[in-house]
């Protein structure tokens, strides 16, 4: 029994870990610009599907091809943000609506560029086992993406608060005409936090290939599990995401190994739920959520 | 607005008419035109809890596989007539409305997730409480529509009649809603909440009533679906579809005005599966996703603003 | 002479008219509606393929008296449209329907055709309830008792006392669990029944639970290809000590193993044929021909299954038209009289539209092959047991 939870806490761990980097663009687009991106999920799975085209037709291993998929995945999160930029009223509603046609867009495309078959990696290894102290278990590319998790989240965050165009980007975000007054351009700024997410949506769509199964319809899911942890982890907040992500992940593996493995998914939800009507800044956040 | 009441009189004549005597008899075309009022239902309902009840909402999907569970079931398992279980569907829905109300006190976006949350629970909750809803297997053989007046509603011109009563009715009430005290106190709202909250509005209670109609017009319009395609399970009950088309319907049509929604649902469903989907089998949604990108950045008031406009610049230019 | 000359120009005329006449190609429209896209489209196109590749056979076979049209129509993975395809294709006037993917598909569209009046066979509905509506023009050529046959025989061939069966929350899998379960209860066998929500990527925590807590001989997995491949990462990662993991649909093919090589080893699925597909009989040949001729690929079981399905029909829709009764409504009649040996095997229609000898086989994969190992009259090989891929 100790063992069984000891294995579901540290597998919650690593997969929290996994959804952290998946959810860190969103939040950061949100989080900045007040923007929620819905095609951000199709922009990861796009990056993965660049790896599995590196890796089934060039042999390339999936970390090599982090520089392509960013180039594709760059210039994409750059469309979005002008499309988005063309929106003139109503923009938390339209930008919403806008990016998730832009989703569609993009679902579609994946399905008609690559079909809709599964695919993972095929380089063992990152499939193989890391085994802490006889009773932890994990795959190579669970602990790699673990670890570059946490380092993407402290960097980010660094890059916030202790940078220029970090704080150029927040003050932006809380008073424009005031932001540009002191000399920061906002829509440079705007268009670097959209870059920003795209590079973590890139190698989160990496860390997929090597540790999960993809296809056509994962785009949604991806999003839609990136904004529940972004609203848990609260406004304004990067260490939040990924506690709040590991929280889930912890949650998940748990029921799983006490509850019924049927209701992965919804203790999660609950879990969001709970969260949100208690305690509406989200765990962590600071900005006002109440209307 | 004399002339008002004659255009809509005329559309609706048109409705009631001249689409069963043109199409009636192509099976597969009336299949297309009820799927489309189904989600301008939604649309409609959609709009309404977004315009009256300053809520956008993620998760309509909740309301509208309740309704057709409870709908379906009552018919089923506990031998009710269709038309009292439909309406029992929609209860059914306003109670779980009930349910999603604490997450009023949410703004935009964060009540738009709970309600999706709330969508993904219904549907987990469907799959496992096998003893009351069949599981994931779901319910086949659902009853048709039932003969009235010798009418018989279980045919394709029935339930087109049906859904369109169910549709127009609710555009009605949400048009008489939108000119009540009630409404201009919510229209007030949504522009300053906390003004209007000195000036003595209730507004959590009026919001929590939009949520409530808003739900139970849903709740009808999945319960219809239900003993229309005489088919449910979760996954299909509670589908992300019937979340994002009627949202995708409201704003492409203009969710700000009363049949903006279904126009917008009757022209996206019927032009992508009668027109996008013969010239391009295999990747027509890319259109609609593109059409949506289009209408956000061009006229985000939605389609029938635009066509409002040019038909009020060409009479201008007559004058 | 003038007489003889306009005789014998006569009976040439004559004669040439009965040529042509005999020529008329009669055309027959099949109509078809499958997921080409949305969630199942995987599946679809494969079924699909098989579909297109028994009327090219089938066309080129009656050369000159019958030449099949077939429409297909994507019903997206949704049922309201999928009833909406079948309300077109009756109107456009086909024969009977071929097609179909997912009982909660082909509940409402094969109502749709009962409706219209047409028959509909499918390979892609197993849920018991789909053959007990009455619907007298319904046939279906596989079903769930046929894939617990093949999973539970191998699993009594191996001598497990007991196994662990995670399977997917989705009703078909559940449906299949449910009843392998029960088979294998009635052997003696011992089942350990866990379900998993589909949208499951991490499998280590369960697969963790049944290594810990279940002890068993053998995992048994109910699901679809990506719930096999992340059930098999879990587990060489974990290293349950098991004699077996065995699957069923979409495991032992040829594309798991090209794309998953190393994580399928030893692992067991549901298979009509070898992998490379050693086709002995003439028909097997040339259907594996036309694959490869018309999509360059080898067949999988969809391909088969699509293919066995509308070969019968067609079949049927022929003996039906030469009898005249096809415009009548005997063609349900005819294809109901259907014993026939098939690529899938025997293939007899009961009262209800099922095939009762429906008995699938289990192949294994072992190296760059997907080797038949039960049941023995069917196998290519022998079984490697006890292994799994990461006891090698």
């Amino acid at each position: 029994m100790f063992e069984l939870t000891l294995q579901a806490l540290y597998s919650g761990l690593l997969t929290g870990a996994y959804y952290a980097l998946v959810a860190l663009g969103l939040a950061l687009v949100f989080g900045t610009m007040k923007i929620i991106n819905l095609a951000h999920g199709e922009l990861v799975l796009l990056a993965a599907y660049v790896a599995y085209t590196a890796e089934s037709q060039w042999g390339l291993n999936p970390l090599a091809s982090i520089p392509l998929a960013l180039v594709l995945v760059g210039f994409v999160a750059v469309a979005v943000y002008l499309l988005v930029g063309r929106i003139k009223k109503d923009r938390e509603l339209n930008s919403l609506i806008l990016t998730f046609g832009i989703g569609i867009i993009l679902t579609n495309f994946v399905l008609l560029v690559w079909s809709a078959d599964i695919h993972s990696t095929t380089t063992t290894w990152f499939q193989e086992a890391v085994v802490v102290g006889d009773i932890l278990y994990s795959s190579r590319s669970e602990v790699l993406f673990f670890l570059i998790s946490i380092a993407l989240v402290f960097a980010t965050w660094w890059w916030l608060t202790r940078t220029w165009y970090g704080r150029a980007i927040r003050a932006v975000s809380s008073n424009r005409d005031a932001a540009m007054l002191m000399g920061v351009n906002p829509r440079q700024t705007e268009v670097l936090s959209f870059v920003v997410a795209g590079v973590l949506a890139t190698v989160a769509g990496i860390a997929i290939y090597t540790g999960q199964v993809i296809q056509p319809s994962l785009g949604l899911a991806l999003t839609i599990k990136a904004f529940i942890i972004t609203v848990l982890a609260g406004m304004g907040s990067i260490p939040g995401v990924l506690l709040g992500a590991v929280l889930i992940g912890v949650i998940e593996a748990l029921t799983v190994t006490y509850l019924s493995s049927s209701l992965q998914e919804f203790t999660g939800m609950v879990l969001f739920l709970v969260v949100l009507l208690l305690r509406p800044q989200g765990l962590f956040g600071f900005g006002a959520r109440r209307g | 607005m004399r002339t008002n009441a004659v255009f809509p009189g005329l559309i609706v004549f048109v409705l009631y008419l001249a689409v069963p005597v043109a199409v009636g008899h192509i099976d597969y075309v009336m299949s297309l035109i009820i799927a489309a009022l189904t989600i301008g239902g939604i649309a409609v309902a959609w709009a309404l809890l977004g315009n009256l009840g300053g809520m956008v909402s993620f998760g309509h999907a909740a309301f509208f596989g309740v309704g057709s569970y409870v709908s379906a079931l009552l018919t089923l398992d506990a031998g009710w007539p269709v038309f009292a279980a439909m309406l029992a569907g929609g209860a059914g829905a306003v109670i779980a409305s009930v349910v999603t109300m604490p997450a009023l006190r949410l703004r935009g976006p964060y009540f738009a997730l709970a309600i999706l949350a709330f969508a993904h629970i219904f549907r987990i909750l469907a799959t496992e409480l096998e003893s009351i809803t069949h599981g994931a297997g779901g319910l086949l053989s659902i009853p048709v529509l039932p003969t009235v007046a010798g009418f018989d509603l279980g045919t394709k011109i029935g339930g087109y009649y049906v859904i369109l009563t169910i549709v127009l009715l609710a555009m009605a009430g949400y048009a008489w809603l939108r000119q009540s005290t009630m409404g201009l106190a919510l229209l007030a709202m949504h522009d300053t909440e906390d003004a209007t909250r000195i000036v003595g509005v209730p507004s959590t209670r009026l919001k929590a009533l939009m949520l409530v109609v808003s739900a139970f017009i849903t709740g009808v319009v999945g319960a219809f679906n239900a003993h229309q395609i005489n088919f449910l399970d979760p996954d299909y009950a509670f589908s992300g579809s019937w979340t994002v088309l009627p949202i995708v319907a409201a704003i492409f049509g203009g969710y700000r005005t009363i049949s903006g929604p279904l126009v917008g649902a009757l022209v996206i469903y019927l032009v992508d599966q009668l027109v996008f989907k013969e010239f391009l089998p295999h990747g027509h949604e890319i259109i609609l996703g593109a059409l949506l990108v289009a209408m956000i950045v061009l006229s985000p008031t939605g389609l029938v603003p635009l066509v409002m406009r040019m038909v009020t610049r060409g009479r201008h230019a007559q004058a | 002479m003038k007489n003889k000359l306009r005789t014998l120009a006569l009976a040439g005329a004559i004669a040439l008219a009965g040529l042509v006449g005999a020529h008329a190609e009669e055309t027959i429209l099949l109509g078809s509606h499958l997921p080409l896209t949305g969630k199942l489209a995987r599946v679809g196109t494969g079924m699909h393929e098989g579909i297109a590749v028994a009327v090219d056979m089938f066309n080129r076979q009656n050369e000159g008296k019958y030449k099949v049209e077939l429409v297909t129509i994507d019903d997206e993975t949704n049922p309201a449209k999928a009833v909406a395809a079948v309300e077109k294709l009756a109107g456009e006037g086909v024969v009977a329907l071929t097609g179909g993917y997912g009982s909660n598909i082909i509940g409402p569209a094969s109502e749709a055709a009962n409706k219209a009046g047409l028959v509909y066979i499918t390979s892609g509905g197993v849920a018991p309830e789909l053959s007990k509506r009455g619907h007298k023009g319904f046939f279906r050529i596989n079903n769930t008792e046929g894939y617990s046959k093949a999973m539970m025989g191998l699993l009594k061939d191996m001598g497990v006392k007991k196994v662990s069966i995670l399977y997917n929350n989705k009703e078909a899998t559940t449906d299949l669990a449910k009843t392998v379960e029960k088979d294998l209860s009635d052997q003696g066998i011992e089942v350990v029944l866990h379900a998993f929500d589909g949208a499951t990527s991490d499998f280590k925590p369960l697969v963790n639970k049944v290594k810990l807590q279940d002890k068993s001989d053998a995992i048994g997995m109910v699901g679809y290809e990506n719930d096999y491949v992340g059930i098999l990462k879990a587990g060489t990662v974990l290293k349950p000590d098991v004699k077996a993991m065995v699957g069923v649909w979409s495991l032992a093919t040829s594309k798991m193993n090209e794309e998953f090589h190393d994580l399928v080893q030893t692992v067991y699925g549901t298979s009509m044929l070898p992998y490379p597909a050693e086709f002995t009989s003439p028909e097997a040949k040339e259907f594996a021909d036309t694959y490869q001729k018309l999509f360059g690929k080898e067949p999988d079981y969809l391909g088969q299954f699509g293919y066995v399905q509308t070969k019968l029909l067609l079949e049927a829709i022929v003996r039906a038209q030469q009898a005249g009764t096809l415009a009548t409504g005997g063609l349900a009649e005819e294809l109901r009289g259907t014993d026939a040996n098939t690529l899938i095997g025997r293939v007899k229609f009961d009262e209800n539209g099922d095939n009762p000898f429906f008995s699938h086989r289990m192949g294994q994969h072992q190296g760059d092959k997907v080797v038949l190992v039960w049941p023995e009259d069917a196998a290519t090989g022998k079984m490697i047991f006890p292994a799994t891929p990461w006891s090698q």
